[in-house]
C-alpha cells in the first residue's frame, strides 16, 4: 500500500528523516512510535505531499506520491495532528465540507456524513459549533472529517493527542472497526499503551530514522528484557544487593528509595527464586510486580532513554 | 463548488454585521440628506428691518439716503440723543442708526468722508445694510464724477435702488440646480463597501488560512487550481452580492427619479469600480490579519480613515490643500471625484467627461494594484 525508500528531510541543518525507508501492506494498522520530535509528523506530511523532501521516494497504492497525484489522494483519508476544522461550520457542515472535497454526489454524500457522524458518537452534536465541544468530541469531529469519504487509507497523526481516557477508547475502538471494514491505518503516537492496543505492526522512531520494525511481538523477543520485576523491599544491603546481581538471567538491577527493580532475560520462575532469597534472608517486602517487557523497554534498550521523555 | 460552497456558508455566517453596517449607512444617508433639505433653496431671504436715520446734514443726499433706506426698511424716528439710541439698540426697537453729520454732502462728494453707524452688536442684517448703504453712495459718487449735479446723482442712485434682481440657479444638474439626491446615498457608499467587504472577506479568509485547514484542504483531491478558482468565485458573488442590494437601495427610496437620471449608467459604473477597489484591499485585510478581534478594528480604521480624508464624510470642496493633495493617493477620493461630477451635472463638458472618464480609470487601477499587493503578500506568506 505505501512504500518509503530512503526518505531524507532536512531543515537547515536539522536532518527530521535520514533515509527512512517503511513498508505498509494493505489491512494494516501501521504504528509509528517514537517520542516528540522523532520525525513522525514530517513523515507523514511527506506522504501527504504537503511537504518537500529532498531524497527519497514515496510509492503509496503502487503511484509516485506528488501534490497534484489527485488519483491517490482521493483514496486517502487524513486525520491531522491538531484539529482541523472551521469554527463557524456546525459539527454537520463541517464533516460535509470535508466529505464533499470527495464525494460530489449530494445524495450520497449526506449518508456518508451521517454515518461517519454516528461512527464517532456525535450525532446530539450535529448543529453544534465546534468551539462549543470538549477537546475529546474535537477530536472526534476531525477524525469524522477524515474518514468520512471512506478511504482505503487512513493516515492519523496523533489523533488522541490531550483527550479524556473514555474519548480515547471510543477512538480507538473505531479505528479498530475501520481497520475490520478494510482500512488501512497509519497511526502515529507517542502513546506506546495505545500503538501496543491497535497496531499489527510498529516502526519504532528516534531522529528521524527506524530503529525497529516489526509486531508488538517481534520487538519484544528483539530485546534481552523477558520480565521485570518491581519488589518495595525495606533496607536491603550492599552484599544482598550484589547477591542479587549474581542471580541467573538478571542483567539490571536498581535500588532507589526502597524500591528494587530487576531486569531479566526470559525465563521462567525467576520472581519465586528472588522472593525465596529474600524469605532467607529475613528481608522484609511489601508490594511485588512481574511486568512483561513492554515498548518502552525496546526503546529503552535501544536508545538508552525512556520513550516517555 | 465545495470550497465555493463553503465560502458562502461562512459569508452567510457573517451576515449580521452587513446589516448592522447597513443601518450606520442609511441612518447617515438620511440624515444627512435631511440637513441639506432644510437648508434648500430658500437660504438666502431678503429682510426688511427697523433702522432710524439721523440727519443733521438735511441736503439733497441725505434726503435721498434715507429714501433709500426707507424703500428697504422700516424707517423709525427716533431722537438724536445717545442714550435714547443706545436704549433703543438694547431692546431691539431698532438694528441699526445712520447718522448723517453737517455737511456730509460736499465732504462726501470732495473728500469721501464715511458714514457713522451703530448697529445691535454681531447680527448679520446690519452688515447687509453696510453693503446696502455703500452701494447707493458709491453709485452717487460715479454719476457727480461723471459729471452729474448731486441732485441728478441721487435721484438715479435711488431709481437703480428700486429695481429688483430676478436671481435663478442654473439647472444644471436637472434638479433645480442642486446635487441630484441619490447622489448623497451613492456619496456614502465607499463606507458601506469598505466595511461590509473588508469585515466578511476578512473573517471568510482567517477561517480559509489557518494553517491546519488549509493544509487539510491540500491533503484532498481538489486540485489548488480548483481551490483558487472556488475562493475568487466566492469573492466576486460577495462583491457582487453587496453591489447590488445597494444599487437597490435607491431605486427603493428614490425610484422613478433615479432610474429616469441620465447619468445612471455613470452611477452604477463608479459604484461597481469602488466595490471592486474595496474587494481587493479586504484581499489584502484577509491575507495580513491572522485574528478575528483584529479584524474588526482594522475595518474601522479603513473604512473610517478613507472615507474621512477621501472626501465621503466632508466634501472635498472643504478639506485643506494638504489633505486634499494626500486624499490623491486614495482610490475613495477618485469615486467621490467622479460622484460629484455625475451629481451636479446632467450634461457633462469635455474636461467634465474626461475627468468622469479619469476617475473611473484610477479606480480600476488601484483595484488591479491592491490586487496584485495582496497576490505577491499571499505567496510570501505560502513560501514562509
Amino acid at each position: 500500500m505505501v512504500t518509503i525508500t530512503n526518505l531524507v528531510k532536512r531543515y537547515g541543518s536539522l536532518v527530521a528523516l535520514d533515509h527512512l525507508n517503511l513498508e505498509i501492506e494493505e489491512g494494516e494498522i501501521y504504528g509509528l512510535l517514537g517520542p516528540n520530535g522523532s520525525g513522525k509528523t514530517t513523515a507523514i506530511n511527506c506522504m501527504l505531499a504537503i511537504l518537500k523532501y529532498d531524497k527519497g521516494n514515496i510509492q503509496i497504492m503502487g503511484r509516485e506520491m506528488s501534490p497534484d497525484c489527485y488519483e491517490v489522494k482521493k483514496n486517502i483519508g487524513v486525520v491531522m495532528q491538531n484539529v482541523a476544522v472551521f469554527e463557524q461550520l456546525s459539527v454537520w457542515e463541517n464533516v460535509d465540507y470535508f466529505c464533499g472535497l470527495y464525494v460530489k454526489d449530494k445524495k450520497r454524500r449526506h449518508e456518508l456524513v451521517e454515518e461517519a457522524i454516528q461512527f464517532v458518537g456525535l450525532e446530539d452534536y450535529r448543529k453544534t459549533r465546534p468551539k462549543k465541544l470538549s477537546g475529546g468530541l474535537l477530536r472526534r469531529l476531525n477524525i469524522a472529517c477524515g474518514i468520512a469519504h471512506k478511504p482505503k487509507l487512513l493516515i492519523m497523526d496523533e489523533p488522541t493527542v490531550a483527550v479524556d481516557p473514555q474519548s480515547r477508547n471510543k477512538i480507538l475502538e473505531g479505528i479498530l472497526e475501520l481497520n475490520r471494514q478494510g482500512t488501512t491505518v497509519i497511526y502515529t503516537s507517542h502513546y506506546m499503551e495505545e500503538v501496543e492496543q491497535i497496531c499489527t505492526k510498529i516502526a519504532i522512531m528516534d531522529h528521524g530514522r527506524v530503529l525497529a520494525i516489526g509486531t508488538k511481538e517481534e520487538l519484544k523477543g528483539m530485546i534481552k528484557t523477558g520480565e521485570t520485576i518491581t519488589i518495595e523491599a525495606a533496607a536491603l544491603n550492599e552484599e544482598q544487593l550484589a547477591d542479587l546481581r549474581e542471580f541467573p538471567h538478571v542483567f539490571h538491577l536498581t535500588y532507589e528509595e526502597q524500591v528494587l527493580k530487576l531486569r531479566l532475560s526470559g525465563a521462567k520462575h525467576n520472581l519465586v527464586r528472588i522472593l525465596h532469597y529474600l524469605e532467607e534472608h529475613n528481608v522484609t517486602f511489601g508490594r511485588v510486580f512481574s511486568e512483561l517487557p513492554t515498548l518502552n523497554d525496546v526503546f529503552l534498550e535501544i536508545t538508552g532513554k525512556e520513550l516517555r521523555d | 463548488m465545495t470550497v465555493f460552497k463553503g465560502f458562502l456558508i461562512l459569508v452567510k455566517r457573517n451576515l449580521a454585521i452587513f446589516f448592522l453596517y447597513f443601518m450606520i449607512f442609511m441612518s447617515i444617508c438620511m440624515m444627512i440628506q435631511a440637513s441639506v433639505k432644510e437648508e434648500d433653496i430658500n437660504q438666502f431671504q431678503e429682510r426688511s428691518l427697523p433702522v432710524a436715520v439721523i440727519d443733521r446734514d438735511g441736503g439733497r443726499l441725505a434726503e435721498s439716503l434715507r429714501d433709500y433706506l426707507g424703500e428697504k426698511h422700516q424707517l423709525v424716528e427716533i431722537k438724536d440723543d445717545k442714550k435714547v439710541i443706545q436704549e433703543n439698540l438694547f431692546y431691539r426697537n431698532i438694528y441699526y442708526v445712520v447718522t448723517i453729520p453737517q455737511g456730509f454732502e460736499r465732504k462726501y462728494v470732495e473728500e469721501g468722508q464715511r458714514l457713522k453707524t451703530t448697529k445691535v452688536p454681531g447680527t448679520v442684517s446690519a452688515y447687509f445694510i453696510d453693503q446696502q448703504i455703500d452701494t447707493f453712495l458709491n453709485d452717487v459718487r460715479i454719476l457727480t464724477r461723471a459729471g452729474f449735479s448731486v441732485e441728478e446723482a441721487a435721484a438715479e442712485a435711488l431709481r437703480i435702488g428700486k429695481m429688483d434682481t430676478e436671481v435663478s440657479i442654473v439647472d444644471k444638474s436637472g434638479h433645480g440646480g442642486w446635487m441630484a439626491p441619490h447622489a448623497y446615498m451613492f456619496r456614502f457608499l465607499p463606507y458601506l463597501f469598505l466595511g461590509v467587504l473588508c469585515y466578511i472577506i476578512g473573517f471568510v479568509m482567517i477561517a480559509y488560512r489557518k494553517k491546519d485547514v488549509r493544509r487539510r484542504i491540500l491533503c484532498s483531491n481538489v486540485s489548488l487550481k480548483v481551490q483558487n478558482a472556488g475562493l475568487v468565485a466566492g469573492f466576486l458573488v460577495v462583491g457582487l452580492g453587496c453591489w447590488l442590494c445597494c444599487m437597490l437601495i435607491p431605486i427603493l427610496v428614490y425610484g422613478k427619479g433615479f432610474l429616469t437620471d441620465g447619468n445612471l449608467p455613470y452611477y452604477l459604473l463608479n459604484s461597481f469600480a469602488m466595490m471592486l477597489v474595496a474587494l481587493a484591499i479586504a484581499f489584502i485585510v484577509g491575507i495580513l490579519v491572522e485574528n478575528e478581534n483584529v479584524v474588526n478594528g482594522v475595518t474601522n480604521v479603513i473604512s473610517l480613515g478613507m472615507c474621512f480624508i477621501g472626501g465621503v464624510f466632508v466634501s472635498i470642496s472643504v478639506l485643506s490643500e494638504g489633505v486634499r493633495k494626500a486624499a490623491r493617493f486614495l482610490p475613495v477620493y477618485w469615486y467621490e471625484t467622479v460622484n460629484g461630477i455625475i451629481g451636479n451635472n446632467a450634461e457633462f463638458t469635455a474636461a467634465q467627461s474626461a475627468a468622469v472618464w479619469r476617475g473611473l480609470g484610477i479606480q480600476i487601477l488601484f483595484a488591479a494594484a491592491f490586487l496584485s499587493i495582496g497576490l505577491a503578500i499571499s505567496k510570501y506568506k505560502r513560501q514562509e
